[in-house]
This record gives structure tokens, sequence and C-alpha cells, in this order.
């Protein structure tokens, strides 16, 4: 799925209802099956740039194309489609419904875009089982450990053809944190997913085709040049 | 167990119990409210159901046993008066005497009726018998009890009962609850009745053994009980007797219900704030403990609208998770409610302060539900206003 982002900015309100601009006027492109890492300090905007091209939070400014679609001016509803059929996330705390065990957790999105439940159960286990975490199907999320929990997050998001990954490793030990990259570089590679990562970690962001820094809510540089 | 399991979302048990204490809050309170009004009620009918008559005076009773003697002549003189259909003489005494002068609404009361006349309340022509039978013609020795009269002395058919020194009485009968007066009444034969009065009255002995005034035991009464004709005014035929037989106390049927609405004004207003306070506690509870459980999971909503969730479809998840919620919550409020009002009411000892009617409890499930719903609603509605990031933001 080609992805461009024209002039993103986002403001948010402290405590005091004072303005606190996070990002200013940011442009981002990202080709069908291109793996990009999003990097940068704390604070520099990295997360809400990732939620605003996921549509979980509303623009001040600019707009977001999915293919030929501007999808930023689309209504609310419409917007939902979009979130289920097009895009997954994959968050840093997993972010796992506490209800509901790990397979129906993965099943989620399939539900609200009304894909046949024996296509998406056929699929959810096929992917669970390659992640490793199929036996545990039946587990509730507080019953995994937090590598397992974060294989079930993953299993969630990647049927669209855009992840958003924001700091899919942050809690995650060096082998589980492996699994998780491996996994997101094959989807690239194998399925032409569009993958944007939000990460800290230099080996992370050095897996990617392309990696933006972003300073203070501005875009700084670009590193590499698409597809590796 | 499993059903209820899958009926219940996960993680809402302590809501089921909060909706539950709610509703059993509501119930308790609304039965205690119900049984208040059906005694009011039950008393509402009595008195309009037929004109009560006694003897000018004030005779040895107050309040439903004021009056004085009430002469056969005066029976036979009403009985003559047009679209009179009956008269029952009575004898009515408080079964205490040194609390006569309190009346409360829970006074017991000994009647004394005669069986070989029909009873002249048109609201009970019968009184409900649960076990053994009712007074017949030529009886004496024997009383039929009434419910909670019975309850609080663990009477049974084949039992005796002292209504005074020395003078014992075999039970034979029950009477089934009424909810009014009568749950409170001891109901004997005429002339047993006429015995008892004999005993505690030493004037009356006097009197009677002295031959006063020509008195006989038929003479014997305080008070009757007349029935109309049908079509007739029962309060232009109370005016009619008071004008055309004098020497009578006539209580009018529509002016005694009033001052009967007016005199229990006081536990209508109580009965009105207890359910009203019911409505306000359970509702209350109810909402609070819907809503906050909705909110509780504003991540959870959050992460749903990030995976393709229309407002639509949470709004559905939501009030089905509410419905189903509300209902066991409000199934087991009313099971808790009518445990606890039972086991009060059997150590009450023979006092029923609860009612479990089938309206209160169709009402307050419907309440549960319903609330449950709109809480659901209002709180879905807040949330789904929400970006998705910012739930989960709220909710983390």
């Amino acid at each position: 799925m080609l992805v461009r982002a024209r002039g993103l900015a986002k403001t948010f309100h402290g405590p005091d209802g004072r303005p606190v601009p996070v990002l200013h006027g940011v442009d981002v492109e990202v080709k069908p099956g291109e793996f990009v890492a999003v990097a940068g300090p704390s604070g520099c905007g990295k997360s809400t740039l990732l939620n605003l091209l996921g549509l979980l939070e509303p623009l001040d400014a600019g707009e977001i194309w999915l293919d030929d679609v501007c999808v930023s001016r689309l209504s609310r509803r419409a917007q939902c489609g979009v979130r289920g059929r097009s895009l997954g996330y994959v968050f840093q705390s997993f972010l796992l419904i506490a209800g509901l065990t790990a397979l129906e957790n993965v099943l989620l999105a399939a539900r609200y875009v009304g894909r046949p439940r024996p296509t998406a159960l056929a699929d959810a286990r096929v992917l669970m089982d390659r992640l490793g975490v199929a036996h545990r199907a039946d587990h509730y999320p507080a019953q995994l450990s937090g590598g397992e929990q974060q294989r079930v997050a993953y299993c969630r998001a990647v049927a669209p053809p855009l992840v958003l990954a924001d700091e899919p490793t942050g809690n995650l030990d060096e082998g589980h944190a492996a699994v998780i990259l491996a996994e997101l570089r094959a989807l690239c590679r194998e399925r032409g997913t569009s993958v944007v990562l939000v990460t800290h970690r230099a080996d992370a962001a050095a897996r990617a085709d392309r990696a933006l820094h972003l300073r203070a809510g501005r875009l700084e540089s670009q590193e590499g040049d698409g597809h590796s | 167990m499993v059903a209820i399991r899958r009926l219940l979302p996960r993680g809402y048990l302590f809501t089921v119990l909060g909706i539950a204490v709610g509703v059993a809050g509501l119930v308790a309170l609304g039965a205690m409210a119900e049984r208040i009004t059906r005694f009011i009620d039950g008393g509402d009918r009595f008195v309009l159901g037929q004109i009560s008559v006694a003897g000018e005076g004030m005779g040895m009773g107050t309040g439903f046993t004021a009056g004085g003697l009430l002469r056969a002549s005066k029976i036979e003189q009403i009985a003559r008066v047009p679209a009179v259909a009956a008269v029952q003489g009575q004898v009515m005494l408080p079964l205490n005497p040194t609390t006569s002068q309190f009346l409360t609404l829970t006074q017991e009361l000994i009647l004394g009726v005669d069986p070989a006349v029909r009873m002249s309340n048109r609201e009970f022509r019968e009184l409900p018998v649960r076990d053994g039978r009712f007074l017949r013609p030529g009886d004496r020795g024997v009383v039929v009890v009434g419910a909670d009269f019975g309850a609080s002395r663990r009477l049974r058919v084949g039992g005796s009962l002292e209504l005074a020194s020395g003078r014992t009485f075999q039970v034979i009968g029950v009477l089934d609850k009424t909810l009014t007066a009568p749950d409170r009444f001891a109901i004997v034969p005429l002339d047993d009745a006429r015995d008892l009065w004999l005993r505690r009255d030493p004037l009356l002995v006097q009197v009677f053994t002295g031959g006063a005034g020509g008195l006989g035991r038929g003479d014997l009464n305080t008070g009757a009980a007349v029935a109309w004709a049908d079509g007739a005014d029962p309060d232009a035929l109370a005016r009619r007797i008071q004008a055309e037989v004098p020497g009578l106390n006539v209580t009018i049927p529509g002016e005694l219900s009033r001052l009967l609405r007016q005199s229990t004004a006081f536990f209508s207003a109580l009965l009105f704030g207890v359910g009203v306070l019911g409505l306000v506690i359970g509702g209350l509870s109810l909402s609070n403990t819907v809503t906050a459980a909705v909110f509780e999971r504003i991540r959870d909503f959050g992460i749903k609208r990030a995976l393709g969730a229309t407002d639509g479809q949470l709004l559905r998840e939501i009030l089905g998770e509410a419905l189903g919620v509300s209902v066991i919550g409000g199934l087991l409020g009313v099971g808790l409610a009518l445990a606890v009002g039972t086991l009060v009411d059997a150590r009450g000892e023979g006092q029923q302060l609860f009612l479990f009617s089938p309206r209160l409890l169709g009402f307050s499930l419907g309440f549960s539900v319903v609330l449950g719903a709109l809480a659901a609603t209002y709180a879905t509605l807040r949330i789904v206003r929400l970006s998705p990031a910012e739930a989960i933001r709220r909710g983390a």
C-alpha cells in the first residue's frame, strides 16, 4: 500500500490549557512493501506521527492518502472501515483485551470488518502456529508471558496491507525482539506489506529500508534508499 | 455455571454484585412499601364494603371496637329500612383490654359473629380459610384465627387458645393471609364473644344480671355490619339509617374511607418516601455500577476502535453486555431481597414486613434492565466521542 502524508501537524493541550505543539508539518511517504523506521529522541513526536498515520488521532493540519484515497478527509464511520481493513497496529504495551482469549484477540479485527469467520479462523491459526503461540490460543492475556503477548498482538495486526508498529520490541528481551523484527521484515518481503516502525533501537532501525529521524516534531533527516 | 459464565462477560463479577445489591435494596424497600399499601387498601376496602353501626355512646372499646350497646331491637329496626339487604350483629373486643386505648395498625381483636347470618361486607363475603374450616351455625367454644394471629402463637387446627382466664377455645381454622385487619383477628361464635364480653366488663354484668333496661343476650352487640341492596347508594343509605333509627352511631362508608385515608396519610407519605428512596438508591447504585464498568474498559474500547469497530458496533456490543449483566444482577438482587425478606419475616413472630408482589418484582427487573441499558448507552456515547488513541491513553 502506498502511503503519502503531507504537512502533518498536531498540537495537544497541557493541563493548564496551554498548547503543546508536537508535530510541525511532517511529510512521509511509504511505498508498497517498504519497511520504514521512525527514530528520534523521546517526545519528538514519533508515536503521534504513527497515531496520525493510523487514523487513531485527528489531524490539526495536513492530509493522509492511502493509495489514491484521502483517508484523513473521510467520515468517522468510513475511517473505521479503513482502520479495520487497511491498517494494523502493534503497540509497545501489546494492548490485548484482557477479557478475550489469545485467539479471540487475533480474530477481533476480522469481526469488525465482516470478514467470514472460518477464513479468518484458519488464517489466525496458521499465523499463531508460525509465531509459536498456537498452543496458547485459549489462554487469556494474563496467562501469557510478555513475549507471547507481543506475538499474539503481532498476529492480530498483520493481516492488513499497512502495519504500524510502535516500539513493538520495547518490552521484550533480545530473543523475542529478534523474532518480532524478523517477522516484520518478512512481512514486507513475502507479502508486500508496508511497515512503519517506531523504534529507539539502532539495530531495529538498521533492518529497515529507510529510517526517518524526527527531532522536536520535524523531520530532521532520512537514511536509506528504499527497498533493501 | 458454564452457561452463566458465557452470559457474563469476563471481569464483570463485581459489576453484577454491585447491581445485585442495588436491586436488592430497591426490591426490599419496595416490598415494605407494598406491604403497607396492601394493609391500608385492605382497610379501605373493608370500610367501603359495609355500613358499620354501633349503639350510641362509647362502650368499652375504642377505634374499631368503639360504640355503645346495640340492642336487638335496633338491629331489627335497621333491617326494616328500605334498601337494607342484611344486618349482622357483631361483638368486637380488643384482645388485650389494657392496650385497647391505643389503636394501632397491628391491634389484635376478638370478633364474634353469627355464622348463620351471611357476612354483610361486600368486599369480604367470605374470609379465606387456609387450614381447617370457618365457623358453622351451632359451633361453640371454637375459634378461627387470622394468619398473623395464628403464626405469632404457633397455632394449628386442633390446638387450643385461651382468650380469657379459664376460657379455652379449640382452633378449628386458620385464615389465609389477607394482609389487612383480619390477619390479627380471633373469630368466635357470637354467643362465645358475648360471654367473653361479660367476663371482662363488671358493670355490664351488673346491668345484665340486674335486669336493668330489660336486656337479653341478644342485645349484647358492640355493633352491626349492614349490607345494602344492589344499586343502592351506601352513603345515602347510611344517612337514612341515622335519620330513621334514633340512638345509633352510623358510619358513612365514604366519609370513613376519607377519614381512614387521612389518618393513614402519614403512612402513605412514608411509603411514598420509601419507594422514592428505593428507586434513587437502587437506581444510583445500578447506573453508577454499569457506567463505572463501561468507563473502566475505556482502553478496550479504544483498542476495538483502532481495530475498526464502528460506533454502532461498539454500542451494540456494550449494550449486549450491559443487558446481560443487568439481567443477571437484577435476578441475583431479587433473589437476595427474597431471601433476606423471607428470613426476616420468619423471625418476625407473625409480623409480615415484606410483600414481594409480582408487579414489584417485574418492575424491579425491568427497571434494572432499562436503567442498565441507559447507563451503558450514556457511557458509550461519551467514549465514542474520544479518538481511539485518546481512549487508549485514558484507559492506560
